[in-house]
């Protein structure tokens, strides 16, 4: 069947949308005078790209030669970039207020949406390695926004390390495309099923390595506490809650299948990894005096809870293929991504408005924790977000964060990986005293300086972050069902 | 192994290249090593052998401008890179028109005016105005 114009504008809505509005921003940003309007351009465009995305067609199967998908699963992970987009834009609108170059931040902002969105839909290894490149260049740039020394330290590590994976990722996919002569990720697996051979595991390795940079997953998360402490607190959220979450869709649809193809104890390696992945990142987040960085570890923790989904499709897949196991590890990571995504970005904007107060009252380390004292009196709405973010963070009811925590909990006992559970639930245990001291510091300790007027567009974002976690820890059904449907995309 | 040829068998040739042209300049250096006399002279260690006198440090500074236009150039240079196919596929029709719209055509519009943009941008931005 031969798609229209119209066929295709109504699957990719969204991409489209935001395509056209980068390009009217791009110009308008030439000859405005006033550029403050660009914020709220980003924000409309994000808004009814959301709209859009929900409504798009998921049956339509692939489209543009078999390079791109619109299914649920790709629905999926839109809705959670863009909704992280549009917070972040909200948080802008006070942040980059009457900065002369603020139109280039959306831009950037939107074009990283763009790429993560094709990312979430392609189906091709070349198309998806198109859109991580256009997600990643963006957000090399984004990290060095505020050109500030340590700025540019951030955004130059992140670069690095950026660049040498995505070497090492294209060069795994030249070499899967070496061995099975297609770039179609179904095909590959099909074929590698046939024919598995060491080059196949070489192939796989790299491209494992590559995914796993941006999931800042151990031995690949050294660049990712640097790069959040370093970079601009409203990119910051953008990188933890949007970034990162591409390396998980591209993962869940490379290495997922490879894993299946597979069919040794190799997922054994994997949850080696994940376990080490997740105990590290929360012990190191201990000691940490700044904030954004014990923010940034807890992101890497988190990194290994999302990645449980590997391990339990692996061992579901042990000798005869749980279906219905595998389904279900998946959907709970998915809740997981959900959840953190909300908490991760409104947490780093909370950070980021202590931070604005701190650099006001000129002090030099804007994220040390001594500036959350009394936040609780200086700074109310924001400490009170905060703690909800926390709470969801560390997996209290009824936020969103708790429903993913119980999931993945309860697909850990099902695959029978009973050990991973416990290390599970022993690290959320672990999370929880550092998380609680943040709290200690705003609610029972005396404030530092006087009360505060909190910037809207901060207020605004946060709130909206606050609304979600809330309403997928209440009413999480519609939202299961939904992670459901997209992890059976990956299953069939 | 079974006598068919995978894609990776056709590399046999590329691998035995690259070890032998590796192994080739290694085995000329350890030769001179082991065979040549070595007397260390002031002469011998200057950058110039024949007689030559260096005139000054070998780091040379660029203006950092090249590299604005260097990047400019790439992207018009990708462009030609992907007209040629462009023009492949337009001649041999192997895209078909829906509705009266040609797909090739409108693809390519599309990606020369988001060009077009990005040039413009540079100009406004100063990016090709040489100080």
């Amino acid at each position: 069947m031969t798609l229209g114009f119209g066929d295709y504008l109504s699957l990719l809505g969204g991409e489209s949308l935001l395509t056209g509005l980068v390009m009217v921003m791009v110009l308008l940003g030439l000859y405005l005078k006033n550029k403050n309007i660009q914020g709220y351009l980003a924000l409309a465009g994000l808004a009814v790209a959301l709209i859009l995305t929900i409504g798009a067609d998921r049956t339509m199967g692939p489209i543009f030669f078999g390079t791109m998908e619109v299914d649920p699963l790709s629905q999926f992970f839109k809705l959670v970039f863009i909704s992280v987009s549009l917070i972040v834009v909200l948080a802008g609108l006070s942040r980059y207020k009457d900065s002369p170059s603020q139109d280039e931040f959306y831009i950037l902002l939107l074009l990283a949406t763009i790429g993560m969105m094709v990312v979430a839909s392609s189906i091709d290894i070349l198309t998806l390695w198109v859109g991580f490149e256009l997600a990643s260049l963006s957000t090399y740039a984004m990290a060095a926004f505020d050109k500030e020394k340590k700025n540019l330290e951030a955004a130059m590590k992140y670069f690095i390390f950026g660049a040498t994976s995505s070497a090492a990722m294209l060069f795994g996919f030249s070499l899967l495309y070496g061995l099975t002569g297609t770039t179609k990720i179904a095909e590959i697996a099909a074929a590698s099923i046939e024919t598995m051979g060491p080059a196949t595991l070489v192939a796989l390795i790299f491209v494992v390595a590559g995914f796993g940079f941006k999931m800042a997953l151990v031995p690949f998360h050294m660049w990712a506490p640097d790069t959040y402490e370093g970079a601009p607190t409203v990119v910051t959220a953008f990188l933890a809650a949007g970034s990162k979450k591409m390396g998980f869709v591209a993962a869940f649809k490379v290495i997922l299948i490879a894993l299946m193809a597979l069919r040794l104890e190799w997922f054994m390696a994997f949850a080696v990894l994940v376990a080490i992945t997740m105990t590290l990142g929360n012990v190191v987040a201990i000691w940490q005096k700044s904030v954004k960085r014990m923010l940034a570890y807890s992101s890497v923790a988190y990194a290994g809870y999302i990645a449980i989904a590997f391990v339990v499709v692996g061992a579901a897949n042990n000798g005869g293929f749980d279906i219905a196991v595998a389904q279900g590890g998946l959907a709970a990571s998915l809740m997981l991504i959900l959840g953190h995504a909300f908490s991760k970005t409104g947490a780093f904007i909370a950070v980021a408005v202590v931070g604005y107060m701190a650099l006001r009252e000129g002090k030099d380390n804007p994220d040390d924790i001594e500036h959350y004292a009394g936040l609780g009196r200086r700074a109310p709405i924001t400490a009170f977000c905060m703690l909800v973010f926390i709470f969801s963070l560390s997996g209290i009811p009824p936020t969103a964060g708790f429903i993913g925590k119980l999931l993945v909990w309860g697909s850990t006992i099902d695959s029978g990986l009973i050990w991973l559970g416990v290390l599970f639930a022993l690290n959320s245990a672990l999370s929880l005293y550092y998380y609680l001291r943040v709290i200690m510091y705003m609610y029972m300790k005396e404030p530092a300086g006087a009360k505060i007027i909190e910037p809207r567009g901060y207020v605004a974002a946060m709130v909206v972050a606050l609304v979600a976690v809330f309403y997928i820890g209440l009413f999480p059904q519609a939202f299961v069902d939904f992670a459901y449907s997209a992890a059976a995309v990956l299953l069939h | 192994m079974s006598g068919e040829m995978v894609a990776v068998d056709y590399y046999i040739p590329l691998i035995m290249f690259l070890i032998i042209g590796a192994l080739v300049p290694i085995g000329a250096l350890a030769a001179v090593k082991i065979i040549s006399p070595q007397k260390s002279t002031f002469r011998k260690r200057s950058t110039y052998e024949g007689g030559l006198r260096p005139i000054r440090d070998a780091g040379v500074q660029y203006n950092v401008q090249y590299y604005l236009f260097a990047i400019v150039f790439v992207i018009f240079d990708v462009e030609v890179l992907f007209l040629y196919p462009w023009i492949y596929v337009y001649a041999s029709e192997a895209i078909p028109a829906v509705g009266g719209v040609s797909i090739a055509i409108t693809g390519m519009l599309i990606f020369i005016v988001v060009l077009l943009i990005g040039l413009l941008y540079d100009i406004k931005k100063e990016a090709l105005r040489w100080v």
